[in-house]
């Protein structure tokens, strides 16, 4: 919570209100919402299965106690889930998602998939490599939804599959690396944040244009909205490298999340702000790159 | 040559670095040994300019973080980034242009897995070989031993003695004596952030001798082993 720049008491008594808004807002809108709630359940307890963690339990424990020390930690890593489910009078999902996550104490899976996956992004490394290797499936999603929007004629929906992309790209740099990767650059702050604004936005403009060329070609008369969202992802992608870099080593902070959060809502408000987070980008990166 | 005058540091009010002067010169190698909390990283953290401190540190009148490989003692890796990408990762910072990484692999590490999977001794020899590649002129090399195999021990102590030949300052940490005996031509000994002893190469068995008597003394006798 301290990451985000919130005090942990006030991070920990949010969060059963952002998790009841939450689920009760997926049961409004949708009838699948208790199969989606137990997926989610058993998907957060398989965190508790990971080998490592349960060879260091048995190592202290006897069996019957892992056991029952298993069964026990799965039961109250869902009981939030258990709770909202009796809420909703979903009794029956309730009890089978308690003997799931009982039966789930007897297998220790590594929920990390260490598989190479591969990129296109390897000779330019990190952001956009270690990205897509965690967000791929997101990419043939959206070309699908473009198809469809062709399909059906909505350009809306075209638009929102590349925005899709430059939010996805957009949570790349959400993160702030360790100083040392920042340090070994031998180029001036403002080299540097260029290089990084260079590599993003020529990576963003490659993953959105066969969106870009068919949105371009099947709805030539709203190309003139097509450029102006193409410009948007751009500007808050500049946003967010300097945003993050105006923190730097820190992580960013709530305030400026929230500030972020506005520009949405806003989006001139963005001439204020990249100028501004580029100014203290500058000034933070000076000390690291000793400028 | 780095020249490093009246080097201090302090966390708050605590000060862990206390006026330093120390000179390296090119085509030598220096140990730093000392207790654990006695400064060593610190100091490898002043010099390289991650940290900010009080008193001078020049190099020949240029940059020295942009002529400096620095090891850290525990490498840093992202999650999903193979051994290959880190190493061109670190290339790509220096505009240097990589050809045939698989080549250049000389402690036979799995490139194309995540570098975050490996052991502690392959990461470390991960992060080392991606900074010879970085073709520096300055090494700064903390616990470069440690966790690693004795084949790569062997291969890591021919590197610094050939990085003598090729004029490059090396300033190596570690807990092992006989490998700085090995390499070094100069160890300097810190105590409490300040440098209370430099030795030349001819006294290191002295200084082992001393280093023994000093730090072991009657301490093994307290535990009453029967």
């Amino acid at each position: 919570m301290i990451d985000f720049g919130l005090p942990l008491l006030i991070g920990y008594t949010l969060l059963p209100f952002v998790f009841v808004l939450l689920s009760n807002y997926l049961f409004e809108k949708t009838e699948f919402a208790n199969y989606i709630y137990g997926l989610l359940a058993v998907s957060f307890v398989s965190k508790l299965s990971e080998p490592k963690r349960n060879d260091f339990l048995k190592s202290i424990f006897n069996k019957y106690n892992y056991k029952k020390l298993r069964i026990l930690e799965n039961i109250i890593y869902c009981l939030p889930f258990t709770l909202f489910l009796i809420y909703q009078k979903q009794f029956l999902f309730s009890i089978i998602l308690n003997l799931c996550v009982t039966i789930i104490m007897l297998f220790n899976f590594s929920t990390n998939l260490n598989v190479t996956i591969p990129t296109p992004f390897s000779k330019n490394p990190f952001e956009f490599t270690v990205g897509f290797r965690k967000t791929f499936y997101v990419f043939p999603i959206a070309y699908f939804l473009t198809y469809i929007s062709v399909t059906v004629g909505n350009f809306n929906l075209g638009v929102f599959s590349m925005l899709l992309i430059g939010i996805t790209c957009f949570s790349y740099y959400s993160k702030t690396e360790n100083e040392y990767f920042v340090w070994n650059y031998n180029l001036s702050s403002k080299e540097f944040l260029l290089e990084k604004m260079k590599t993003c936005l020529t990576y963003f403009s490659i993953l959105s244009l066969p969106i870009i060329i068919t949105l371009g070609i099947s709805f030539f008369n709203q190309i003139d909205i097509l450029i102006v969202f193409i410009f948007l992802c751009y500007a808050y992608l500049t946003t967010i490298i300097f945003a993050k870099y105006s923190s730097f080593p820190n992580e960013m902070n709530m305030s400026k999340v929230i500030l972020i959060g506005l520009s949405f809502m806003f989006p001139p408000i963005l001439l204020i702000f990249i100028p501004l987070f580029y100014s203290q980008s500058i000034k933070k990166l000076n000390t690291i790159l000793n400028d | 040559m780095i020249k490093i005058k009246k080097l201090s540091k302090f966390y708050g009010k605590n000060q862990v670095l206390n006026s330093i002067d120390l000179e390296f010169e090119k085509g030598k190698i220096y140990g730093i040994v000392g207790e654990n909390g006695a400064g060593k990283t610190t100091l490898f953290r002043c010099i390289s300019g991650l940290e900010n401190y009080k008193g001078n540190i020049s190099y020949d009148n240029t940059k020295l973080k942009d002529h400096l490989g620095l090891l850290l003692t525990e490498p840093f890796f992202f999650s999903k980034i193979t051994g290959k990408e880190y190493i061109q990762l670190l290339a790509n910072t220096r505009q240097i242009e990589l050809s045939n990484i698989e080549n250049k692999n000389i402690f036979d590490l799995p490139l194309n897995q995540y570098a975050s999977t490996y052991s502690t001794g392959m990461k470390k020899k991960l992060a080392l070989t991606a900074i010879l590649l970085q073709q520096n002129d300055v090494f700064i090399l903390d616990e470069p031993f440690n966790g690693v195999d004795i084949q790569s021990n062997l291969i890591i102590t021919e590197i610094i003695k050939r990085f003598k030949e090729l004029e490059k300052i090396v300033i190596i940490s570690s807990h092992i004596f006989s490998t700085l005996a090995d390499t070094c031509d100069e160890i300097h000994l810190m105590k409490n952030g300040e440098i209370i002893k430099k030795v030349k190469q001819v006294d290191f068995n002295n200084l082992e001798k001393e280093m023994k008597e000093f730090t072991v003394g009657n301490r093994i006798n307290k535990l009453e082993l029967k």
